[in-house]
């Protein structure tokens, strides 16, 4: 591999022992991926940053890192940690957990991240535009990057986000290179179909590309120009755990795909798949195994609810009760949550009985109940092992089970 | 080394993380997100739908395709070799840089080897079965198979 003069004194210890090791975990992995050379990246989204995710392995490496004075060259933001760090006593959360978390967060600023403790940096907090590489772990944002803004990044593995922060680089490889973007299957679309889907439809929509395409760059045609950004969240975050997929080519929404021809280089796509609205049913039947319309859990927000999908809930639930038996849990940002407050909409969903949780992922809140509805895919998929009946339903959906309005 | 009778099943791959190291093989042809399907503290395989469920990869040659998800696989590996539990090697169909990253980082902080290798000759799941016993030498680029099982044999699986 091709280093700078730069990159060599990094990799000497010229730059301090924290930059070496980071820097030759990172060219050992430029290496084992036939990477010509490194690539300077603007900046990191650290999917690292809850203690329940990197345990006490990653958090000897983060203190180790931090005790040997390194300070990140780039701008860095958080993923979720493992707490709300102002409710996590109130939440019964394991105060052995909060007591590494919050040494791992001391760490993870003093080296001078950004707290954003958000799986959707993309809405509060990361600087990210077009054509940009950026090294960003999590698999929704990453998909959000590369799909919804046309930045370039590949999907970083937890601790070598912290490694790319550290010296500002990541190997020259996979989704930075133009040849490895192009899109390869076809999906095709009526428009018409998709003229009535919400954030939870796009949900199923992005599972079933995931998992025909597995590792395949998709390049998906009839998206309506009028997409939300909550809908392609949604979308981002599916198709990453239905397959493997960290770019999607939305063709008159992702930045370098305005046509088919335009996603494909040129070329014509190796598969042409045609999505109707059976296939879309058929994944989401498997998707659900509720039986009824009575859960003990609903939960929202994975990934985590923006401002606008926190006032629309808060509208949906005003003089409402959410019933005794069941607990109506929301995650988001810090950032989306003050703003929700502000505006009321935090109070009008608390004192219907929901319960609003920053900073933190449903993978770190204990839930009593054992059967789930939520309007989010991913969670639905991920949380099986958590769960003994999991349903999908989109906010509408789950308000009515949260309130006990039966269908 | 003293040779085990060898079985003439040797496949070439392409290595990604070197080493040599030897175990029974686990194999799966269904892909895995190691972040929810493993429990690094113990090496089990959690996942009721996985079909590995229940299965422990420590000390194994693990088989599988190809890892999907989470990008936190990475700190999964690096666990289960803080706490003894990683597979001895790894083989795959494609290697995900998100797995590649566990081991280098396994072998930076515990001098932990796991050998990986991927993008195989033909697919080792054809040919190799759970429990055999296998070597994967990630210096050469060789998969072998060095004992097929007694249950297999005896049952005459191939």
């Amino acid at each position: 591999m091709f280093l700078t003069r730069e990159d060599e004194e990094l990799l000497n210890g010229e730059h301090g022992e924290g930059a070496k090791i980071a820097m030759s975990v990172l060219v050992k992995l430029g290496e084992m991926y036939d990477a010509d050379r490194m690539l300077n990246v603007e900046n990191v989204h650290i999917d690292g940053s809850a203690y329940g995710w990197i345990n006490d392995s990653g958090l000897e490496l983060v203190e180790k890192f931090c005790s040997l004075g390194v300070r990140f060259r780039v701008p860095a933001t958080l993923n979720p940690s493992s707490i709300d760090f102002d409710m996590w006593k109130e939440l019964q959360m394991s105060s052995r957990v909060a007591e590494k978390q919050l040494r791992l967060a001391n760490a993870l600023k003093r080296m001078g991240a950004t707290p954003t403790w958000t799986c959707a940096p993309y809405q509060y907090g990361a600087d990210v535009r077009f054509g940009q590489n950026v090294a960003w772990g999590e698999s929704n944002a990453v998909g959000f990057a590369n799909t919804v803004v046309g930045a370039r990044t590949e999907r970083l593995g937890d601790l070598a986000d912290v490694c790319s922060a550290i010296v500002g680089k990541y190997p020259y490889f996979g989704l930075y290179r133009d040849e490895n973007r192009r899109g390869e299957m076809l999906f095709e679309l009526r428009k018409q179909d998709l003229e009535t889907f919400g954030p939870t439809d796009y949900g199923i929509l992005g599972f079933f590309i995931g998992s025909v395409a597995e590792a395949k760059i998709p390049v998906v045609s009839g998206i309506p120009k009028n997409v939300t950004t909550d809908q392609l969240k949604s979308y981002c975050a599916a198709v990453a755990v239905g397959g493997s997929v960290g770019l999607s080519h939305l063709c008159g929404v992702t930045p370098e795909a305005e046509t088919v021809a335009h996603a494909c280089h040129g070329s014509i796509p190796e598969e042409k798949i045609t999505i109707g609205t059976n296939q879309l049913e058929q994944t989401r039947q498997k998707l659900s195994t509720l039986k009824g319309d009575c859960p003990e859990v609903i939960c929202l927000g994975c990934p985590h609810y923006s401002v606008q999908e926190l006032t629309r809930l808060a509208q949906l639930l005003k003089g409402k009760k959410v019933k005794k038996d069941v607990r109506l849990v929301v995650l988001t940002s810090r950032a989306a949550k003050t703003l929700a407050v502000e505006m009321g909409a935090v109070k009008t969903i608390e004192s219907s009985g929901g319960k609003v949780i920053a900073d933190t992922c449903w993978n770190f809140v204990p839930f009593e109940g054992r059967t789930l509805m939520t309007d989010s895919v991913k969670m639905a998929w991920v949380s099986m092992s958590k769960f003994t009946e999991v349903g999908i339903g989109n906010m509408d959906r789950c308000v009515e089970a949260a309130v006990g309005i039966m269908r | 080394m003293r040779r085990i009778p060898l079985s003439n099943i040797v496949i070439k791959c392409v290595p990604v993380s070197q080493g040599i190291s030897r175990g029974e093989a686990l194999v799966t042809r269904q892909p895995i997100c190691l972040y929810d399907s493993l429990d690094p503290k113990s090496g089990r395989i959690v996942n009721r739908r996985h079909d590995l469920y229940g299965k422990n990869v420590s000390g194994k040659i693990l088989f599988f395709p190809r890892g999907i998800g989470s990008s936190t696989s990475a700190a999964t590996i690096l666990e289960a070799a803080r706490c003894n539990k990683a597979p001895n090697a790894i083989v795959n169909l494609e290697t995900e840089p998100i797995i590649a990253v566990g081991a280098i980082l396994a072998e930076k902080l515990y001098r932990r080897n796991i050998p990986i290798v991927h993008r195989p000759e033909t697919n080792p799941a054809d040919l190799i079965k759970t429990h055999d016993l296998t070597e994967v030498n990630a210096d050469l680029g060789l998969i072998e198979l060095l004992k097929r099982s007694k249950a297999r044999a005896s049952h005459g699986m191939r």
